[in-house]
């Protein structure tokens, strides 16, 4: 693979006046922060490199058990802040991603996908809890949008004799089937359309397309089927908090 | 006739001290202006809202004394809008039953027929419908559990006046066929005149005036009954 030298990241400041110079001629009013979200990208991800290097010379279980905790923990906050309103929406998070974490990576390792080493888990690891942390946060704002929207539905399944479970069961359906969607429309088009970014980065690595996809399809499947789970963790326990113990709405 | 149900001054943030009671096998309309409270009294009574204060019995008991989904069932409502759920009128028919695996292949279509719905419905899509054939599908719904008690929010303000009549027969059906026992919501006065043998006037959350239907509209005895028909 061939170095990108500094001298040729310089060059990028060139890009970035581009954006900028556009917004001074039409006074757009995004100079300063693309000048700004510009300079704290290049730090953040050269820090990244650093800390990704460091993590890398530690022994695998210890590297892989930092950092992944330390992505659990950023992912959870980021989740329950959709989830705002919803009791436990933290711990709710971080349990579902611990689980779906731990449930993926068992079985990458069990059945030799790929073997325990901090450069393959903790890359693989950070795509599954990345996109798990977008799921869960979709499916607390669906929950929270689909009970406001439908609660003359619910009222009326309430009093057709449903408990909450039953009344909530169409939200619950919306809510997986919400998740579910977008993940089905691009593994049909994947390759197609666009190279997922993980086999672009394999192959401009100089790994040969046949490996590169074989990590793909690991990779978008594995997603698939975190972001369905987390979708149903979420909805299922988070229904409940909608209505009290005499199966009343609340609110 | 006996009491199936007494409102023993119950109150919350929307009714106050509302005291009455529903004769078994009666028809009972409420009339008042918007805002009054109705619905909200409904709600109290199919137990989807508590009172904050008061009672309210069912056959004698409390009804906060009835495993609630039964009460429920036995209560049955009727909403204002149909709020039905998505998918084919069959599948908002048998919603109530199936829950107790009580839904029988033609259920379907004997529910129709009580809400002049022909059997092609049955297979429609409830987004389809018009205001007031979901409206009449809501009511068929309600009816599929058979309750004892029917609370009805406007359910014929979306109909012509034709469907009107026809739902107004099914309405006395029900109760002289089938001693069911109606609280009905109308903003229709002519209508609370033709249907009720009871009537209860309701205005910022209190039950102002109530009585038999006929003397209650000859001799309003509240100024405000007064001006509420003088409109
Ligand atoms: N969910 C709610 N939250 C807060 N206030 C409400 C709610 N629903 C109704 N209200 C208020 O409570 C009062 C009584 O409303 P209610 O719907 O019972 O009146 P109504 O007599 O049925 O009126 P209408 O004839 O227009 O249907 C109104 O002032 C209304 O704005
Ligand atoms: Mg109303």
């Amino acid at each position: 693979m061939t170095n990108i030298s500094n001298l040729s990241l310089l060059t990028m400041i060139l890009f970035v006046m581009i954006p900028v110079s556009l917004s001074y001629l039409f006074s757009l009013g995004i100079g300063k922060s693309a000048i700004w979200s510009s300079i704290r990208g290049v730090v953040q991800l050269f820090l990244i490199g650093y800390v990704l290097t460091f993590l890398f010379s530690m022994p695998d279980w210890q590297g892989v058990g930092l950092w992944v905790a330390v992505m659990l923990v950023i992912a959870s906050l980021q989740a329950a802040k959709r989830g705002k309103g919803i009791p436990y929406a933290f711990l709710l998070s971080l349990s579902s991603l611990i689980l779906i974490e731990v449930f993926v990576l068992s079985l990458w390792i069990l059945f030799n996908i790929i073997p325990f080493q901090s450069e393959q888990v903790i890359p693989m690891s950070g795509m599954i809890i990345g996109n798990s942390m977008v799921a869960t946060g979709l499916a607390f704002e669906r929950m929270k949008n689909e009970f406001h929207d439908s609660k003359g539905k619910i009222l009326a399944a309430l009093s057709l004799g449903a408990n909450a479970s039953q009344a909530s069961q169409m939200i619950i359906r919306k809510t997986i089937r919400a998740a579910m969607i977008p993940n089905v429309d691009s593994l049909k088009t994947i390759g197609l359309v666009q190279l997922p970014g993980m086999m672009t980065g394999l192959i401009l690595g100089g790994a040969s397309p046949i490996e590169a996809i074989r990590y793909q399809i690991v990779i978008s499947i594995s997603i698939f089927s975190s972001v369905s789970i987390c979708a149903m963790i979420i909805s299922l326990v988070t229904y409940r908090f909608f209505f009290n113990r005499k199966m009343q709405l609340l609110e | 006739m006996k009491k199936l149900i007494e409102v023993d001054h119950v109150s919350n943030e929307r009714v106050s001290n509302v005291h009455f009671s529903l004769m078994e096998g009666s028809l009972t309309t409420i009339i008042g202006p918007s805002g009054a409270g109705k619905s909200s009294l409904l709600l109290l009574l199919n137990r989807l809202e508590d009172p904050d204060k008061g009672e309210i019995h069912f056959k004698g008991k409390k009804i906060s004394d009835f495993p609630i989904s039964e009460l429920r069932r036995n209560i049955g409502m009727v909403f204002q809008q149909a709020h039905l759920f998505d998918g084919t009128v069959e599948e908002n028919l048998k919603f109530g039953p199936s829950l107790r695996k009580k839904w029988e292949q033609n259920d379907g279509v004997k529910l129709l027929e009580k809400v002049q719905l022909s059997e092609e419905f049955l297979t429609k899509e409830v987004e389809n419908l018009s205001g007031g054939e979901q409206q009449r599908v809501a009511f068929a719904r309600t009816l599929a559990n058979n309750p004892e008690v029917l609370l009805l929010d406007e359910v014929t303000s979306a109909l012509d006046m034709r469907t009107v009549e026809l739902m107004e027969e099914l309405l006395h059906k029900l109760v002289k066929e089938e001693g069911k026992t109606i609280l009905m919501i109308t903003h229709d006065l002519k209508q609370a005149k033709r249907l009720g043998s009871y009537t209860l006037f309701m205005n910022e959350g209190k039950v102002e005036e109530q009585g038999e239907t006929a003397s209650l509209f000859q001799h309003p005895k509240t100024a405000a009954l007064k001006h509420f028909f003088e409109g």
